[in-house]
């Protein structure tokens, strides 16, 4: 791609110096003149009625500046629990104080009288009839009551001739599955291709399984904070740490019932976000209404024990999957029932069960999904969201039939990878992705087809596919008299998002990398943007940019033929300034004198704008081979070689994403391997550090990343959205190679040390 | 609270505070001096955000009651760079993209110079090891290993 100078390049971030020298500023690190501290009082019991609140000592206690509860929110939207709590840590109230000792010990002095009540945490007890409710009943049909249901409702609507005798066998035949009522039911989704039925009969080996994936948190390092400030004319400013400064101005407009024109919300440095960083209610209202309370800013910030308790973490699920081959590699049907744990709320991305197609020509395909209640917090998204969790069933399965019909696992895959024009399972048509290219990629340089395995050590491969969101985005350009160039525009930097959009500015206007400065807006002064999740800045901010530049670009052209007195198509942008092609001698001038010469134009200064909403995006993969080595007497499993490929389109700062290939490996490697949020009787019990362990740096070894490029039609130089996709398979590869190590496979995640050794115990070990 | 006199000693300049004695080094450097870049990741001495340098040391501020710091030598992210040349460390994490979200690159950095300041004669198994008490989420720390390896070999050579 040598056609580029500045694309393509590994340039040092737009951010690098404010972060290796403490100059950054997060959310905690704003602290306007008299601000207050907030703290949230929460709920000791994970289901509970609430009999009383009494703030009065609290309210003793000096230092204390204001109390809140849900009586305190004028729009009445549901921001405190009032007279039920549903998980440990359920907000009931807020306090403010001058110090935030004194507010931590002010939310203790709250006295909370509860009336506790019995608590479901698992999913599959909390679908059955015995389970405490959440929410009232909630039930749905499970799929053989579904479809024997829709079969009753189609002949009742047909009027015309008599069908009560086979409705009386239909309602007859819905008694055979009383389990199948399904309570707390939060959600539901279904999708169906083909005929499964059919497929498994064609089948010569059909595997049925049962995975189970823990909830995990995103564990952004930096908890939730939020500064608000309310003046005396009702005007708020919030300083938040989030993904989506617009999404956060419209979520408090929207809770509060205030106008947008009243709010001004400023993104802070974000300190990670993984899809966890929208949330409005968890520190953003409380703050902005101890603000409006006390008169006063006012910071609230989570302590990492309230993030584990009252965060919004992944969703945990159970799937029960059935995939059906012939005994020479085709893959004839797949089938798959999930239960997602919502926890108190609906919200899980139950959507993405679908993605236990794969990236296969699965010709039968039957996709039936739910969310449950739980007495636990609600979850967000976490990278990819729902992805890893249906591919981790969906890939180790895979290997289950590979073995089963006895054909090497990156053989099978590649043998049933659609390719350009097949039709996606329950989709359109496919486009040009790099699959097959991806696999083989990260089965070459990982050394797969002469791997070798000593004793107790295993190789592990898994593929997962994702494809990046897009959303609206606005950029402006403006060039300066001394050539610089500077770019202002409202989304949040998703680490080197930012640099990206700098890069690609520099390259159109042909300037170098360092004369070029980009800032962020406000919400009150930036054009909208959509929030910085799901893969989307790179792809839209990127078109957005390019459109920007490209709009500066013809006014230095016309403004160029003004001051040189030649026709615009015999100008040339190159090297920072407009050339008269062929001209001899040479003729040129400078985008620095340009940009001087333009302040006495009619026309005015060099601005470029930028406005952009959707495009078709494209798929992208990433692949994944593990090699492990399992200790038969401690079950620890030792990383000795992980290798990630991933088709990223194009690379516009490849040191960028082979940054985003690794952390999103390794948070894979976690969620096999380590991360786990625990939970008792009384809620969670591991809302810490210690207990709830995410790798270090002596955890596990270098990870090799392998950049591929097919590029996307849509994407800015054909580049997609690189962030999510590499977590999607790293659940699947490491529960693969341990398998491959010790013969038996772990279906239930984490593959902590104790279940190893008890998988090799029941094996005879 | 009652409060008691601290003669604090942060990159080379005196601070005399009134501190009350539950307020750790962190709440002290962050909240009364104005010293942000050291972060706040975990109050419990678990993930490193927090690493400063006390007296040629590498302590999570979180863990040490302002109090105790009272004249002793600490060195935080701010105090790192020297007249407008970042240390070799800094500039390393540049080099490699050795951060992502940036929120636990100064433990990250404070860390690894005291560990270099100490021994920068270590294998990247070693480095891997003595990191360990350091959380970061974004970089799966391979570009961060390279940093620190990056330095070591500077100062090896610069010595």
């Amino acid at each position: 791609m040598s056609e580029y100078t500045v694309v393509g390049q590994k340039v040092a971030r737009v951010d690098a110096v404010e972060k290796v020298t403490g100059a950054a500023q997060y959310g905690a690190d704003v602290h306007p003149p008299g601000m207050l501290y907030g703290k949230i009082v929460r709920s000791q019991h994970p289901h509970a009625n609430i009999l009383s609140i009494d703030t009065s000592e609290a309210e003793k206690l000096p230092g204390v500046r204001a109390i809140i509860t849900q009586d305190d929110v004028p729009s009445g939207r549901r921001v405190f629990a009032t007279d039920k709590v549903l998980y440990l840590g359920e907000p009931l109230a807020a306090v403010a104080a001058t110090d935030p000792d004194i507010a931590e010990e002010a939310a203790e002095l709250v006295k909370i009288e509860y009336e506790v009540l019995p608590v479901v945490q698992d999913v599959m007890e909390a679908i059955q009839s015995s389970a405490p409710r959440l929410h009232g009943d909630a039930t749905k049909d499970g799929p053989n009551r579904r479809e024997i249901s829709t079969q009753i409702r189609k002949l009742s609507r047909d009027k015309e001739n008599d069908h009560s005798d086979e409705i009386s066998k239909l309602e007859a035949a819905l008694e055979e599955y009383p389990d199948e009522v399904y309570y707390n039911i939060s959600a539901e989704s279904h999708s169906e291709a083909g005929d499964v039925e059919k497929g498994f009969a064609e089948s010569d080996v059909v595997v049925e399984d049962t995975y189970v994936i823990p909830r995990v948190h995103q564990t952004y390092m930096e908890p939730h904070v939020s500064v608000a400030s309310a003046d005396s004319s009702g005007k708020i400013t919030v300083w938040a740490s989030t993904q989506g400064p617009f999404a956060i101005r419209s979520g408090i407009a929207g809770t509060l019932g205030i106008p947008l024109t009243q709010i001004n919300v400023i993104g802070t440095t974000m300190g990670g976000g993984f899809g966890g960083r929208f949330g409005v209610i968890i520190t953003h209202v409380p703050a902005v209404l101890l603000s409006q309370k006390t008169g006063r800013p006012v910071r609230v910030q989570m302590t990492r024990e309230e993030e584990f308790i009252d965060g919004r973490p992944a969703p945990g699920c159970v799937i029960k999957i059935k995939t059906g081959a012939t005994k020479d590699g085709h893959l004839m049907a797949r089938e798959a029932l999930a239960f997602w744990d919502s926890g108190s709320v609906s919200g899980a991305s139950i959507g993405s069960t679908i993605r236990v197609r794969g990236v296969y020509k699965i010709p039968n395909l039957k996709v039936d999904a739910y969310g449950v209640h739980t007495n636990k917090s609600g979850t967000a998204a976490y990278r990819a969201p729902g992805a890893p969790q249906a591919i981790f069933a969906g890939e180790s399965q895979l290997d289950e039939i590979a073995e089963r019909i006895g054909m090497d696992p990156v053989k099978f895959r590649l043998m049933n990878m659609r390719e350009e024009g097949d039709l996606v399972p329950a989709g359109a048509a496919e486009p040009k992705v790099g699959y097959k290219e991806t696999l083989e990629a990260v089965a070459d340089a990982s050394g797969w087809w002469d791997r070798e395995a000593g004793e107790n050590q295993g190789w592990g491969v898994a593929v997962g596919d994702w494809t990046n969101g897009c959303g609206p985005g606005g950029v402006y350009v403006s060039v300066h008299e001394d050539g610089s160039v500077r770019i202002f525009h409202g989304s949040m930097d998703i680490t080197g998002t930012d640099t990206a959009i700098s890069q690609i500015i520099a390259e159109i206007l042909t300037v170098p990398y360092e004369s070029v400065t980009i800032r962020r807006g406000d919400t009150d002064s930036a054009p909208y943007s959509t929030g910085s999740g799901g893969s989307v800045v790179t792809f839209t901010m990127g078109n957005t940019a390019k459109l920007a530049a490209e709009d500066a670009h013809r006014r230095i052209l016309e403004l160029a033929s003004e001051r040189l007195n030649t026709n615009v198509d015999n100008l040339e942008l190159k090297d920072g300034g407009v050339h008269i092609v062929s001209a001899d001698p040479p003729k040129s001038i400078s985008l620095g004198e340009l940009a001087a010469y333009s302040l006495s134009t009619t026309g005015g200064p060099i601005v470029g704008k930028g406005s952009f909403a959707r495009q078709p995006s494209t798929p992208a993969l990433a692949a994944q081979i593990a090699k492990v080595e399992v200790d038969p007497d401690t079950g620890r499993t030792r990383v000795l070689k992980l290798v990630a490929s991933q088709d990223v389109g194009y690379a516009i700062n490849p040191m960028a994403v082979e940054g985003q290939i690794e952390g999103g490996t390794v948070q894979g490697y976690a969620w096999a391997m380590m991360e786990e949020m625990q939970y008792g009787e009384n809620g969670n019990i591991n809302p810490g550090f210690v207990d709830y362990r995410v790798p270090t740096s002596a955890d596990l070894p270098t990870v090799e990343s392998v950049i591929v490029e097919v590029p996307a039609p849509n994407g800015p130089y054909g580049a997609k959205g690189v962030g999510e996709p590499p977590i999607t398979p790293t659940l699947a590869t490491m529960a693969n190679a341990v398998k491959d190590a010790i013969g038996v496979r772990i279906n239930e995640l984490p593959i902590k040390p104790e279940k190893v050794v008890e998988a090799l115990k029941s094996n005879g070990h | 609270m009652a409060k008691h006199p601290v003669s604090l000693k942060v990159n080379g300049d005196e601070y005399d505070l009134l501190v009350e004695p539950r307020k750790t080094l962190l709440a002290v450097l962050r909240d009364t001096i104005g010293l942000t870049g050291t972060k706040e990741g975990c109050s419990t001495g678990d993930c490193g955000a927090c690493t400063v340098i006390v007296d040629g040391k590498a302590v999570t501020s979180c863990m040490v009651l302002g109090v105790t710091a009272s004249e002793k030598q600490i060195t935080t992210i701010e105090g790192l760079a020297s007249d407008g040349e970042l240390h070799p460390v800094q500039q390393a994490f540049i080099n490699t993209g050795g951060y992502q979200c940036g929120f636990c690159t100064p433990g990250f950095i404070m860390a690894s110079k005291a560990l270099l300041d100490e021994n920068p004669d270590r294998t990247e198994e070693e480095f891997r090891h003595a990191l360990g008490g350091n959380i970061c989420r974004c970089t799966g720390y391979t570009k961060i290993l390279e940093a620190i390896l990056n330095a070591a070999e500077e100062v090896r050579t610069s010595a």
